[in-house]
């Protein structure tokens, strides 16, 4: 019997992954991705906040400017009154384009990039001919700062190169008009240049910056929700072995008491009663050497809660789990446990409580000898029809049977 | 008449030679008294160290190998007996699927659970002397729920078999479940064990059982193939 008990410490001991099987850390790995999960989820959280200000600001930039710089422009814009409305038209589509796009950011969406931009670079031209002349490089052409904060609005969370392509033909409309007034002396086109530039450079900082944060925000939360996960597994898995070392203890206690009075001639073997105690305390150890989950399991804790009770008052009972249980809902892990701790209630002799578990689906059953008492659980002799009951998780189907040599119950959940 | 004549005159041949490897006296002692009620089985030698053992006793048939020796878990020697085609059974208290899969992907013939007793000894020994293939229900248990992305196909006949194979440890009541026979019920469970030669590396063992098996009409070969048609697997073979 040395030998039990040394598996007993040994598979206490051992963890599962442990390097016997090629393919053990391959499910560890796919375990862990499983549990990492939520932490995905809470980086996801803390971006969409960090993104949410930077939408905020961006909206509110664009439209301040609007209203600020651009709206007073419009007074003595244009040589003509024709010019003049062209000019206050568009700056009323530019602000239909910021709100329309804003409203979109500020519910979480993004607006439509292609359909707004070419509304803008409509409105870019439009200005720029109304204008033109003298007017090209003063306060009332508008369209040279003001519009390149919409076009951030517009082109929100898309490829920089987006924003690039839409200041290049911003840019390309300026110079065409630049020198169809004949304004290409070098001062003209430095100061062209200097407008570019100036226009330019602060949106595509704002848009290049905005991006930077938001995914420096998702690697850190992310980061910090990993490590609060793996703290959270160990804190389980340290559980789990400091209620494995107190059953231990408790189960050697018994085996050893056992093994003590036969060593020393006060039990007989041949006594049935001793027999009995043996197989109590053997098919105890075998329970704690079958247990290899290091993170506690809600559905095999509650068949083991009921494996413990039935064996305190006195069956011998084996439970055997292959396999990881998926996170199920409460209701269905009741629906898979509550026939079997019923069955057991009625087993004598003995018990074979066994476990098979995948992502998609857990099988529960115990067979125990079949015997002439009343049977709680089912009608006697028949198969009771599979009581399926479904929910948004699957059913869970029930079977129970007596063959006169076995009773069998078994509880089965399958995802739908 | 001495033993060796009482074999012969059951079987039909001379009794199939057994090594014992393990490293507690008091198991290896338990495991020759199982085999002992067991007239077509003789145990040749024993001991801890299977190159010791395998020189005293070349010709034994079949090896019953504790897979853990000594505090080391020996699945390499188990790769090299079975790359040598020794045909090894493993016995071990460690049940965890993983070890009985990993035993399987080494060359095992078959695995068996100290627990699982005497019949079980005996018919596993047995089985694998012939090359043929033995479930015993902790084995079925890890096959079933073999979580392994490259596992074996296993048609539903044939996992539900190793399911209820596995719960009830009674090939009756599995027939009775399944409403088929309980030759049938060992085909499908046998015939999962044989998708398993496929797993893992290449062992003369694995070989020899697939090869018995296709001799026996088992499986067909196309049926183990890695092209083989999903339909076809689900058909007992007469």
């Amino acid at each position: 019997m040395s030998t039990d008990l040394g598996a007993a410490l040994d598979g206490a001991a051992r963890r599962p992954g442990a390097p016997v099987a090629g393919w053990g850390g391959a499910v560890d790995g796919a375990r862990r991705a499983d549990r990492a999960e939520p932490a995905g989820a809470a980086a996801g959280a803390v971006a969409t906040a960090s993104d949410r200000a930077a939408r905020i600001g961006a909206v509110t930039i664009a439209m301040a400017w609007h209203l600020a710089i651009d709206l007073p422009a419009l007074s003595g814009a244009g040589t003509s009154p024709a010019a003049s409305t062209v000019v206050a038209a568009a700056w009323l589509v530019t602000a239909a384009v910021g709100v329309a796009a804003g409203v979109r950011l500020l519910r979480g969406g993004l607006p439509p990039a292609r359909r707004l931009a070419a509304v803008l670079l409509v409105v870019d031209a439009a200005v720029f001919a109304a204008v033109g002349g003298e007017q090209l490089f003063a306060t009332a052409n508008w369209v040279w700062g003001g519009l390149v904060w919409f076009f951030l609005l517009v082109l929100w969370r898309r490829p920089v190169q987006w924003l690039l392509a839409l200041l290049g033909a911003h840019a390309a409309i300026a110079l065409i008009v630049v020198v169809a007034d004949g304004a290409t002396a070098p001062a003209d086109l430095a100061r062209f240049a200097m407008y570019v530039y100036g226009t330019s450079s602060l949106p595509v900082a704002v848009f290049v910056g905005g991006g930077a944060l938001a995914i420096l925000a998702r690697d850190r939360a992310g980061t910090a929700a990993a490590t609060l996960v793996v703290e959270a597994e160990r804190v389980a898995a340290e559980r789990a072995r400091t209620e494995r070392r107190a059953r231990l203890a408790l189960v050697s206690g018994t085996a050893e008491e056992v093994l003590a009075e036969l060593a020393a001639g006060d039990a007989d073997p041949a006594d049935p009663e001793v027999r009995r105690r043996c197989v109590l305390a053997a098919a105890r150890l075998r329970r704690l050497i079958a247990e290899s989950d290091d993170v506690p399991d809600p559905l095999l804790h509650e068949l083991r809660a009921a494996a413990d009770l039935a064996e305190r008052d006195g069956l011998p009972i084996e439970l055997v789990a292959v396999g990881v249980p998926p996170e199920l809902p409460v209701e269905v892990r009741r629906r898979l446990t509550d026939p079997l701790t019923t069955a057991l209630a009625d087993a004598r002799g003995s018990a074979r409580l066994t476990v098979v578990a995948g992502p998609d689906e857990v099988v529960v059953s115990l067979v125990t000898p079949d015997h002439d008492g009343p049977d709680t659980s089912g009608p006697p002799g028949t198969t009771s029809p599979p009581d399926t009951d479904g929910d948004g998780e699957g059913p869970v189907e029930l079977e129970h049977e007596r063959d006169g040599e076995i009773r069998w119950t078994q509880t089965r959940w399958r995802r739908t | 008449m001495d033993a060796d004549a009482v074999a012969q005159d059951v079987t039909g041949g001379p009794p199939i030679g057994v090594a014992i490897v393990d490293d507690h006296p008091v198991v290896i002692d338990g495991v020759r008294a199982w085999l002992a009620g067991e007239r077509r089985l003789r145990v040749l030698a024993t001991g801890d160290d299977p190159d010791v053992v395998l020189r005293a006793a070349p010709e034994a048939e079949v090896v019953l190998l504790d897979l853990r020796l000594h505090g080391r878990m020996v699945i390499d020697k188990l790769a090299e007996l079975s790359a040598a085609g020794r045909r090894v059974v493993v016995y071990s208290e460690h049940t965890d699927p993983d070890t009985m899969l990993a035993a399987l992907d080494a060359g095992a013939v078959a695995f068996l659970a100290k627990h699982e007793g005497r019949e079980h000894c005996v018919a596993t020994v047995l089985a694998a002397a012939s090359d043929r293939p033995y479930v015993p229900p902790a084995l079925a248990g890890a096959m079933v729920g073999d979580p392994r992305p490259d596992r074996p196909a296993l048609s539903d006949k044939e996992r539900e078999a190793l399911l209820l194979w596995f719960q009830s440890m009674s090939k009756a009541s599995v027939a009775r479940r399944m409403r088929i026979s309980e030759h049938t019920v060992k085909q499908y469970v046998d015939r999962a064990r044989i998708k398993y030669t496929r797993a893992g590396r290449p062992a003369a063992t694995k070989a020899a059982l697939l090869a018995r098996a296709i001799e026996d009409g088992l499986v067909r070969p196309e049926e183990i193939g890695i092209y083989r048609s999903q339909a076809s697997t689900d058909r007992p073979t007469p």
